[in-house]
């Protein structure tokens, strides 16, 4: 049995990577879990205004209510999910998150069709990397 | 010192008991600081009737703008005026040669020679030069000189100097172009760019003027003399009580009670939620107001089944709009406060009807862009996520958010009268500052963490790059461009200044654009009948701020709400923003510059 860990946010985009993730629970019999990550870095952007860490305490507030909402997604099709969330770069938590639950597979997010053809390619980078960096499958669904 | 005592002695000489007085201070001044052997100016019997005879006048720019810094020579008999140079033969305060000054801050010059040094004037001239401006000399007047050849002091007509274009001209222009271009496409964090024109500039002209003279543009004392500390000191106080503010949950809290008092109306909602960050940016900053209620507002959007930026993107509009109406509602109103003058009473009761109905007008916007959208519901939350919604619109520190809100209504009521007790609001807010550190007790460590050095020290780069582009001529260049273009027509001055500052803010940062247009706008309120009613610094402040709305990097106001959307997995593109963006930039600002019309 494989455990299944769904790095997740909100939107439309999400919510079909958490209902592929729930699909391929249902059928192998896996564990499922799901990922949100408080990352501020795009603070850097512009000039700050709050502290980081007060917008992060923010986020992280919005990240468990996305992280309830995709549990009671996953509820509602029959598959029990736990909730993970951490601070910190994106890159480096997801990387952290699959050795600490011990992730067979990690599931990441397509971008939505507006965005970038380079945003795609740097998500394949992430998979590759992360692949090469643990036994981890990383599938982006 | 014997100068200074001397310029006294004569210009009382028409007072004979302050004559007495300073002449008698004037002895004692010099018996006790001249030493032995001393000046010929300092021996008391001789300092009446050897007083020099003094050439004063003031240099100005073609814009009327004194001309501070210019070297100044007389040349008597077309020759520079020379003194025996044994040591001590002529004492002059300020270290300057006799015959020879530099203008000061206000453009004047005060020339002195001692008379009998002089001897017969024939001719009498004036050289003057300065950086960046054309070396000009001419000839005093025969009746001046008459006066001179009778011991008599002259005061002359106001000279204008012509601008020169020197490789430094350049120079500082193209650093300031690549500071701008570097944060608009986002090379370089915006400090970083500002760092990096500083860098340009300062190290060209005193490593490269030193070797070629064409690239000086000032010298580091200059440049200092361009920081407004005001600003500087303002914006972290502000930082300082926002901080305090920003931790208690308050804009949570609203965010949340905006929810509840729309009791699901999403047409409702968009409005209480646009007036209340609209009031927010107004009285703190619109960034601060958008970072902390974007999350809670995502999740009420989620709440009632909506696309989250059917409701950020009414709210940041009316961050944008709201911040307009004060003086510390957006840090280019901060930038036109300094400079102009202009109090938080200034801003408030000729800016806010304006905004108010730009205002009005953008909620029918938004309600009419977004009317489908906000029928369309998803399915309801669970009673589980409601109260996790509810627990994060709660107040979580009402004791410190009681005592930072009495410290920031006393601020708000210093900001308001100040201005009749010579109260600066960069005081008020350190003294508000300071104020609520005590008595909320907060960590000083912590609070110290709370001002952003990074922001204060985008604003010490920017004034000194601004600088360098103000003294080597091309703000001129650009005013006197303007000034052009708009004739004396003040009504064309409004148009022209509102709207180019609203495309040019969709484009890059506003904040450096209106630090560079200030003096041009002085230059067009002194010179443009009605000017002087300071219109053309609101129109800069209503196109600077509400062009902010054009484009997703228009302000940082939209570029931290697009962060946290994205976070939250809802993209607010370029392209989405600027759909929604560049009309309501249109409407708003159609009736900001109509506003300024009818007011003024």
């Amino acid at each position: 049995m494989d455990r299944v860990l769904c790095a997740t946010r909100g939107g439309k985009a999400s919510l079909r990577t958490q209902d592929a993730a729930i699909a391929l629970v249902k059928e192998q019999g896996d564990e499922l879990a799901f990922l949100f990550v408080v990352d501020v870095c795009f603070l850097k952007r512009s000039r700050r205004a709050v502290r980081p860490e007060v917008v992060a305490d923010e986020m992280a507030r919005m990240g468990a209510f996305l992280l309830e909402m995709a549990q009671e997604r996953a509820a509602a099709q029959g598959v029990g999910a736990e909730a993970f969330l951490r601070r910190g770069h994106l890159h480096e938590e997801l990387k952290a998150a699959v050795g600490e639950y011990g992730a067979d597979i990690l599931v990441l997010g397509k971008p939505a069709a507006h965005s970038s053809a380079y945003e795609l390619h740097e998500l394949e980078g992430l998979a590759a990397e992360i692949g090469a960096e643990s036994a981890v499958q990383v599938l982006i669904l | 010192m014997p100068k200074t005592a001397l310029r006294v002695v004569h210009d009382e000489a028409t007072s004979s008991a302050l004559f007495v007085a300073a002449g008698l201070a004037l002895v004692l001044l010099c018996l006790a600081t001249v030493p032995t052997g001393g000046a010929a100016w300092a021996d008391s019997g001789t300092a009446l009737n050897e007083r020099p005879i003094s050439v004063t006048g003031r240099l100005n720019d073609t814009q009327g703008e004194p001309i501070a810094g210019a070297e100044v020579t007389l040349l008597i008999n077309s020759r520079v005026v020379e003194v025996p140079t044994e040591e001590g033969a002529f004492s002059s305060a300020g270290d300057e040669p006799p015959g020879r000054a530099e203008s000061q801050p206000d453009g004047t010059y005060v020339l002195e020679v001692p008379s009998e040094t002089v001897g017969a004037i024939g001719r009498a001239a004036i050289r003057a030069s300065r950086p960046h401006f054309e070396s000009m000399e001419w000839e005093i007047a025969g009746g001046l000189v008459d006066r001179l050849n009778r011991g008599e002091s002259i005061y002359l007509p106001n000279r204008e100097m012509e601008r020169q274009v020197t490789v430094a001209f350049w120079v500082a222009t193209l650093a300031f172009v690549g500071m701008l271009v570097m944060i608009a496409l986002e090379i370089l964090h915006s400090t970083m760019a500002a760092l990096f024109g500083v860098a340009v500039v300062l190290g060209t002209s005193l490593v490269g003027g030193a070797v070629y003279p064409e690239l000086y543009i000032f010298d580091f004392e200059q440049a200092l003399t361009y920081i407004h500390f005001d600003v500087i000191f303002l914006i972290m106080g502000m930082m300082i009580v926002i901080g305090v503010i920003e931790e208690t949950g308050i804009f949570q809290w609203l965010a949340y009670q905006s929810y509840r008092l729309s009791r699901g109306r999403a047409w409702l909602l968009v409005v209480i939620l646009m007036v209340i960050t609209a009031i927010a940016s107004a009285l703190l900053d619109n960034v601060t107001t958008m970072l902390l209620m974007t999350p809670i507002t995502i999740q009420i959007a989620i709440a009632l089944g909506l696309n989250p930026l059917v409701l950020l993107m009414p709210e940041v509009l009316a961050s944008n709009v709201g911040g307009i109406t004060t003086l510390i509602g957006t840090p280019t109103n901060i930038l036109i406060g300094s400079y102009a003058g202009l109090s938080f009473t200034d801003f408030v009761t000729n800016l806010t009807p304006g905004v108010v109905v730009a205002l009005v007008a953008l909620m029918g916007y938004v309600l009419l862009r977004y009317r489908k959208q906000l029928l369309v519901r998803d399915d309801e939350l669970s009673q589980s996520l409601l109260d996790r919604l509810r627990e994060g619109g709660r107040i979580t520190q009402p004791v410190k958010l009681r005592k930072a809100g009495i410290v920031f209504g006393i601020m708000l009521l210093l900001f308001v009268i100040g201005e009749a007790i010579h109260l600066s609001p960069a005081v008020t807010a350190i003294v508000g500052a300071v104020a609520v550190l005590l008595w909320v007790r907060a960590d000083i460590e912590e609070m110290l963490n709370v001002v952003d050095w990074t922001t204060l020290m985008f604003f010490i780069s920017l004034f000194i790059v601004v600088g360098a582009i103000t003294e080597v001529g091309l703000v001129s260049s650009i005013a006197d461009a303007i000034g052009a273009l708009v004739g004396g027509n003040l009504t064309l001055a409004i148009l022209v200044l509102t709207w180019s500052a609203a495309i040019l803010s969709g484009i890059i940062d506003n904040v450096p654009f209106t630090a560079a247009m200030l003096p041009v706008v002085g230059y067009l309120s002194r010179t443009v009948p009605g000017g002087s009613s300071w219109v053309l610094f609101y129109a800069l402040s209503i196109g600077s701020a509400m062009g902010g709305n054009t484009s997703l990097i228009g302000s940082s106001a939209n570029l931290v709400t697009a962060g946290v959307a994205k976070e939250a997995g809802y993209e607010i593109t370029y392209l989405k923003f600027l759909k929604v963006g560049l009309p309501a930039m249109i409407i708003t600002v159609a009736i900001g510059s109509l506003w300024l019309l009818i007011r003024f």
